[in-house]
């Protein structure tokens, strides 16, 4: 009976021993994986926390997509704005040129002809009037000249081309030009020619007076710009 | 002699268990619900001691029956996407609480039990002490 009661009692505190054990061990691991593991990592969250942070995170992208899309339609719109920016900025440049080119401005080049006049010294042959110079610059200007000058003086919308009579003087821009006049004119070359030697044509009538007159065709006539200041104080 | 057997058990869990390789995260809900399962069974070990009607198959039959079970049902419920878990923890902590109650009315029955009686004691040897008193 005494053996049988310690044979029981042995089993017992083994049994609980072992129990323990186990109970102990299975605790310091679960102690250690709780411990260690990183609880804000992906791989280590519950669903429930998975899928909360997964729904904030498609909020957050949608609105960062959302940011995203407003940036690129912003950026769209600017490239649109540069890009009109940039052709008015080249429409306006063009027309500047062009502007300028007309007003006499600048320096232009084209094909054209050039008109040379020289003093005869025969005394019968009339002397060459600014009303000749006048007659072949309307004449040209009829004919469709694009830039006229009577010798390097350039003549504008404004310009005057005057004879002063007691004093024998031709004036062109109010600055005075002596004979021998060359008169440059860019446009078409056989337009501008034929209108001024056609019949009735102003160098026809000249050369019928025997005054010196020759038209010579180029493809690259050079007419400087006007030298003058052009500036308005009544135009408004 | 128990309590030895109780304190080198818990040691060299404590010291095997700090050397363990690691477990990986997703079994670690497994382990703790074996865990309260097994602190259940202890618990309830301890009540049925002081309730004098202890078997030790009970006990160990429930100690890793329990546990194994619990963690069963643990991976049954993920399969099923029922928390299960919850249920077992609710069951198993609950009865820890009751069985806790039990061990501590009987453990604060016993202490004032035994207050009383060294009361008791007193009272008489300070009456014996007056009637002595009285009869000089």
């Amino acid at each position: 009976m005494k053996t049988k009661m310690k044979k029981g009692k042995i089993t017992m505190i083994i049994t609980a021993g072992i129990a323990c054990f186990v109970l102990v061990l299975v605790m310091t691991m679960q102690f250690k994986i709780v411990n260690e593991a990183d609880i804000t990592s992906i791989e280590n969250m519950r669903k429930t926390e998975l899928s909360t942070e997964l729904a904030n995170w498609k909020t957050r992208y949608d609105e960062v997509n959302k940011q995203y899309e407003e940036t690129v339609s912003m950026i769209e719109e600017y490239k649109n704005n540069k890009e009109s920016n940039e052709q008015t900025n080249s429409l306006m440049d063009e027309e500047l040129k062009q502007i300028n080119m007309t007003l006499g401005k600048v320096d232009v080049e084209g094909e054209g002809i050039t008109i040379l006049i020289n003093e005869t010294n025969n005394d019968e042959v009339e002397k060459i009037t600014a009303d000749d110079l006048l007659l072949i610059v309307n004449a040209l200007k009829l004919a469709g000249a694009e830039a006229i000058s009577i010798n390097d003086q350039r003549i504008i919308n404004m310009s005057d081309i005057v004879y002063i009579d007691a004093a024998g003087i031709i004036r062109v821009n109010g600055e005075r030009i002596l004979a021998p006049y060359t008169i440059k004119a860019i446009g078409d070359s056989n337009y501008l020619e034929s209108s001024l030697i056609g019949n009735g044509g102003v160098v026809d009538d000249m050369k019928k007076k025997e005054q010196d007159v020759t038209i010579q065709k180029s493809n690259n006539i050079i007419i400087y710009k006007y030298n003058g200041e052009i500036d308005t104080k009544y135009m408004e | 002699m128990i309590f030895i057997a109780i304190l080198i058990g818990c040691i060299l869990g404590a010291l095997i268990g700090m050397n363990a390789p690691m477990i990986s995260y997703t079994y670690s809900s497994y382990l703790a619900i074996a865990v309260i399962a097994a602190l259940d069974s202890v618990f309830g070990g301890i009540t049925s001691v002081i309730n004098k009607n202890f078997d030790l198959k009970i006990f160990v039959t429930g100690f890793f029956g329990n546990a194994i079970l619990a963690i069963l049902l643990t991976i049954l419920g993920q399969r099923l996407n029922v928390d299960i878990y919850l249920a077992a923890i609710v069951v198993f902590v609950g009865r820890m609480f009751i069985n806790l109650a039990i061990i501590r009315r009987y453990y604060v029955d016993k202490w004032s039990k035994k207050f009383e009686e060294i009361k008791n004691k007193n009272v008489k040897a300070k009456e014996k002490v007056e009637a002595k008193a009285d009869e000089k």
